[in-house]
């Protein structure tokens, strides 16, 4: 089942003296349970690329269809309102609220969708014990190692049950040993929830786990390898 | 909204030594600002007790001449049937007679521009009841070398007493606090000292032909209880007012100038001296409530009541234009300042709101693109906002009440050079505060005024915030 479908998105970026093709007439889908990754050099427009899938930034042409919801339709609190309900994000910097604890991070997004607390306290502690930190629910941010803060920001993003997850880059700034760790658990999920991944990434760990692995240069979708379909 | 307060709450203590330095800025501001309005007001508040109900009244029906030209001409007659009327009025406390005039004092080779007020003894114990301004204790010669005789006090008391020969009090707190003299002193001396010191005085029979006169008059009149004095003036349609009267008692007035040149006397004596029968010059009318509104409505009410054309109801201010003034340009300079320190403060709030909104772009663009509404993080931010002018509120204003709650049951008594300066200028040298009123409520509504004003900044920002460029940081 079709999650999500690009078509023939274009995002040009003006600058006073140059025109910046920064995603170039991208036409794709996405279909439940994926693990792709997109990957390409540096200024090849992946984040750009996440950026729009996510609606954070909106194409100067062409439409992103989620669930059959064209983003370009909405308006902008409508679209807060659809990324909180679909969409799920991991940041390469964590972005954890420093002032809530990890379950309060996690219950915070289900706290925004209105869930009753029971149902929220129940899928908050099952999330954090799927990603291995069902012993650190009271820890605040700053006291979780990078990896343990990531992976709090894996269990946020599924804690609103999305249609897909969008990883800009999730292991960018951990050691070997977290990224391997978070991969597993990412890997785990997508597997266990059917919940979709879509990554950005530079990391050959990330490329090597990926079913389907989409590389972009200078705007453009030069390859697009389906390495195994979700079951 | 719990969750809300919590994350504005925590937000709140991320940086604890800025919050504490804010805060604190409001603290300090809202305790200055109370203490200092309630000192302002509450002197203002003594000054109108002592002047306004002592002597002027809230409220006084005139002739319509008097205030302009405050001869015993411009009287007019009195009517008990009026004063019953009025003193029925709402909040209203009592409604005195008053005849008064102006007379030349004489005894021996002294005389004195004298100002003469005759009242009802009764009506006058609800107004100004000059009984409890007797004096009761004077620093004598005699008083001195009573206390030297008795050989009960030290020679450092005596001293102390010495230092005040020749003044006079009508209460025992006065005097007490006047010789300035240590708790264990006044323990051991202080009976001593107003035994030796005190002296009989008189007052006024209802009917009576003699005068209370004011001390410090007395003294230049060299005049004691049991002399006379001799008066005269002009009285009404300009008859000539000669008598002389028999001095029942001598009274300490709290305002050196009324305490230099009065004379007070019966009603009856008074209209029999200025051959003004059945005349006053005003109704003196007290009221239970100072506001504004109830004078006004007071005066209204009163002046409905009045028959006659010619008389008329004014307020205290309309009667004391020049104090008036007074006390609304010393309180808009007092205001000023307070203006001032709260601008000051206002850009210390606004500094951390900046600084706040500089760390946290990032984090507020975080915010809304995982799914919070902008409105929500609006209401976070205000509520951060309020909370961090709240804690500083509530503390100043919470530091604050015990000292105006002492200070108002115990006033400031002053003493020495700053009290003869405000002696000289007519004021009782104390410094009360002022109750509880809107002057505390208002600081209230500027520190949140000045939170909302400060929060306008961030709300705007994160109105106009791009997910995207926030992201970036």
């Amino acid at each position: 089942m079709k999650v999500l479908e690009l078509k023939n998105v274009n995002k040009i970026y003006n600058s006073t003296e140059v025109k910046v093709h920064a995603v170039n007439d991208v036409t794709m889908d996405f279909v439940e349970a994926e693990f792709a990754a997109i990957v390409g050099p540096s200024g090849s427009g992946k984040t750009t690329l996440l950026n729009l899938i996510g609606g954070l930034d909106m194409p100067t042409s062409g439409e992103i269809i989620i669930g059959g919801t064209n983003l370009s339709k909405l308006k902008p609190s409508q679209l807060i309102d659809f990324r909180l309900n679909n969409i799920g994000f991991v940041f390469q910097s964590y972005n954890l609220i420093p002032v809530l604890t990890a379950k309060e991070n996690v219950e915070f997004i289900m706290t925004l969708q209105k869930w009753p607390e029971k149902e929220r306290d129940e899928r908050t502690f099952e999330l954090l014990w799927a990603v291995g930190l069902g012993d650190r629910i009271n820890s605040r941010p700053t006291k979780l190692s990078g990896g343990q803060q990531q992976r709090v920001a894996v269990a946020r993003a599924l804690a609103s049950k999305p249609k897909f997850i969008l990883a800009d880059e999730p292991t960018a700034n951990l050691d070997s040993k977290a990224a391997t760790t978070l991969l597993e658990i990412m890997e785990k999920l997508n597997h266990e929830s059917k919940i979709t991944f879509i990554f950005s990434t530079h990391d050959p760990r990330v490329v090597k786990m990926a079913h389907r692995v989409i590389t972009l240069e200078d705007g453009k979708v030069i390859s697009d390898d389906i390495r195994e379909l979700p079951a | 909204m719990k969750e809300e307060f919590k994350i504005a709450w925590r937000n709140l203590w991320r940086n604890r030594r800025r919050t504490i330095i804010t805060s604190a800025s409001v603290f300090f501001a809202v305790f200055f600002a109370v203490i200092m309005r309630s000192y302002q007001l509450g002197s203002y508040d003594h000054m109108i007790n002592n002047f306004i109900e002592s002597f002027t009244g809230y409220l006084q029906v005139q002739n319509v001449k008097y205030q302009d030209n405050p001869l015993i001409d411009n009287s007019f007659d009195y009517s008990d049937s009026i004063a019953s009327a009025i003193s029925e009025i709402n909040k209203v406390v009592s409604v005195s007679p008053h005849l008064e005039s102006f007379t030349l004092a004489s005894s021996g080779t002294q005389t004195k521009g004298a100002a003469v007020i005759a009242i009802d003894t009764e009506k006058e114990k609800n107004f100004s009841d000059p009984e409890s301004k007797l004096v009761k204790y004077r620093i004598t010669d005699e008083a001195i070398r009573r206390l030297k005789d008795a050989g009960a006090i030290s020679d450092n008391v005596l001293e102390k007493v010495k230092k005040n020969l020749g003044r006079s009090y009508s209460s025992s707190a006065r005097l007490e606090l006047e010789l300035g003299l240590t708790d264990e002193e006044k323990e051991l001396c202080m009976p001593e000292i107003l035994k030796c010191s005190e002296v009989s005085n008189g007052f006024l029979a209802n009917d009576d032909e003699g005068i209370l006169v004011s001390d410090r008059l007395a003294s230049y009149l060299k005049v004691a209880i049991g002399d006379s004095v001799i008066l005269m003036g002009q009285g009404y349609h300009g008859v000539s007012a000669t008598g002389i009267f028999p001095v029942r008692g001598i009274i300490k007035m709290p305002s050196p100038e009324i305490d230099n040149k009065l004379i007070i006397m019966t009603i009856p004596a008074a209209q029999k001296f200025y051959d003004a029968e059945g005349k006053i010059t005003s109704l003196v009318v007290n009221l239970t409530d100072k506001s504004d509104r109830t004078i006004k409505t007071a005066k209204a009410r009163i002046n409905s009541l009045l028959p006659d054309k010619n008389t008329i109801a004014k307020t205290w201010y309309e009667l004391n234009p020049i104090l008036y003034q007074q006390i609304q340009g010393d309180s808009q300079s007092g205001a000023a300042m307070l203006a001032l320190l709260y601008f000051i403060i206002f850009f210390g709030i606004f500094g951390t709101v900046l600084m706040m909104v500089s760390e946290r772009k990032r984090e507020f663009g975080v915010l809304v693109a995982i799914g919070m509404q902008k409105k929500k993080l609006k209401r976070i931010i205000t509520m951060e906002m309020l909370l961090l002018g709240a804690i500083g509120l509530v503390c100043g204003l919470l530091a604050s009440v015990p000292l105006i709650l002492y200070f108002y049951y115990y006033p400031i008594m002053l003493k020495g050079e700053l009290a003869n300066m405000m002696e000289d200028w007519g004021w009782d040298a104390v410094m009360p505060t002022a109750w509880f009123g809107p002057y505390f409520y208002w600081q209230a509504v500027i520190v949140v005024l000045m939170v909302v004003l400060a929060t306008i900044y961030p709300l705007r920002k994160i109105g106009k915030l791009k997910e995207i460029e926030a992201l970036k940081g």
